[in-house]
């Protein structure tokens, strides 16, 4: 209890506020409410978790109904409609209608009721399939996805564009952050669905019960920023409490995998503190510090071992065509998207 | 005026049917396009509003159309768009996904929607083919629509790859023509001016041309997308959206233009330009080598004719039109 006395600090002369999380019980809500509470939270935030079993995101009415019930100051928007590689392919269409439909729902709610702050997630494999590196927030539509998880990609795309919408038609601040691979407890731990690390962790213990081997798919040479969910979370809420550019900011795990431009696919996000990261971080470190706030977990305290490039025959994020890993198919159109 | 031999016969819906574009399909449908086995369907916002999920499922469980022609669309010109990108995309997505999904729903065979050449990168090199719809940002003045229209492009493919639908699009360069929104704060370029000039007639005053007059565009006639349009749908099986445009060759200036509608309408008095006003995008040059590749004898109305009969029932319907 001393140590969470310690921590927490209400800011002078702010607002209450009450954050309404959706996707509230996913990796990235369960990392937030545990931060939350345990050391970050502060006095003046009250904090809203929901889910599905809320409210279906995807109606307008059902939306409406959880905003009006919980009318919050704040909006977290965490839900989405999410899956591996094989999936996104079987299933573009659906990656694209639902998520857009949750996405008008939740940021139009947010506007109707006077929402004075929403942070939404996109992630780094909306980014353009053919790139230059390293890739920063920029860029984000400077061409084509990935046509593996081109309908997922664009919906996420689209709340940038709609954030942006919204910013010059009303002057609301709804803004959105970037991760990259996001692992850590409450995770889809899934082999054939969910990503990479969770999967391989769950094959480990699996191997190690039956006394066989871990396979992994692919070669094991890509390579991918990970950043602990933890360390996400009290970056979610940094960039909810301090954070003011509509433009979004990429939240990068901060590990020793270097930066390369190897032919498996390197998505090549400044992984130490870029010079745009340090930019935006240089204004608000002196009120995180003042808020004992800690830096990124070290890759070796997070995990069991370091994160290792590998590879899979799922989804990746961010690559250029990752030409082993993506099944073509000849009925498709071109992949020009 | 014929039907093809064993062919099943069509209704074809036209969203937007009472528009600038509808309006010419009507007119081409009525006067030699159609065909026999066609019964063609015009719906406007008076018959459903199809930002609603609703009102557009019950429309097409009342017409039941085999085919549609998706030309309905929240549209402006450039200082409408400036001032309203959210509800310029936040509406078009709404209804190009109530069409679109209500058209999966009820089994229809082809729909051809209608994107625009506005929608394409705003840093790009030229000319612009259909390939480059998604290589870039759109122009900042309007990203709402722009994005809005690229995404028919992505939900078409959607549409294709996870149920084998066949929809398209067609991209036209700037479309002018006769029952266009002649409004001089709202609508397009060409109807602007032709607005202008009338009233500049009627007041004695000079013609005032916002900008420069240095931008160029690519102007297509309504009749003659009208009969491309009818070409597409019953011809072009691609999902992949066609440009529908005159030559690079035919680029003409704002200036220029300006000159055909006082031309036209026989204006005798100054021509300014109101340099302080925004100019827009400063080119957006087409390729038409696609369409030129499937139909290589396509004739198009020359421009000043079109100018000039689109001038005439400006100046006849003046009452009437919209504005």
């Amino acid at each position: 209890m001393e140590h969470r006395a310690l921590a927490m600090t209400e800011a002078v002369g702010a607002k209450p506020k009450r954050i309404l999380v959706t996707g509230g019980t996913g990796l990235v809500g369960r990392a937030i409410q545990e931060v939350v509470a345990n050391g970050e939270g502060q006095t003046d935030e009250e904090w809203v978790f929901v889910s599905s079993r809320d409210a279906d995101l995807t109606s307008a009415v059902e939306t409406r109904a959880l905003f009006e019930k919980h009318k919050p100051t704040h909006v977290i928007h965490l839900a989405a409609m999410v899956g591996g590689l094989f999936k996104n392919i079987r299933c573009n269409l659906d990656f694209w209608r639902r998520n857009i439909h949750i996405n008008d729902n939740v940021l139009h709610s947010a506007y109707e009721c006077g929402v004075q702050k929403v942070v939404s997630c996109l992630s780094t494999c909306i980014f353009p399939d053919k790139t230059t590196y390293p890739i920063d927030e920029t860029m984000i539509h400077n061409g084509p996805p990935h046509s593996s998880n081109f309908g997922y990609s664009y919906a996420k795309r689209m709340i940038d564009v709609q954030n942006r919408g919204y910013f010059e038609q009303h002057g609301c601040r709804f803004t959105a952050v970037i991760p990259t691979n996001v692992f850590g407890p409450h995770d889809n731990f899934n082999i054939e669905d969910g990503h990479v690390l969770p999967g391989l962790i769950h094959k480990v213990y699996l191997a190690k019960q039956n006394g066989s081997a871990l396979t992994v798919w692919g070669t094991g040479k890509p390579r991918r920023q990970f950043i602990y969910s933890l360390d996400l979370a009290r970056l979610f809420v940094w960039v909810l409490r301090e954070y003011e550019e509509v433009e979004p900011i990429i939240l990068s795990g901060k590990d020793k995998i270097p930066r390369g431009r190897g032919k498996g696919g390197n998505n090549g996000l400044s992984s130490s503190p870029s010079p745009q990261w340090e930019k935006k971080m240089k204004s608000p470190s002196e009120r995180l510090q003042r808020q004992s706030w800690r830096p990124w977990t070290s890759g070796e305290s997070s995990s069991s071992t370091q994160p290792r490039p590998m590879g899979s025959s799922r989804r990746q994020p961010a690559t250029p065509s990752s030409g082993t890993t993506s099944p073509t198919s000849s009925s498709r159109p071109s992949d020009k998207l």
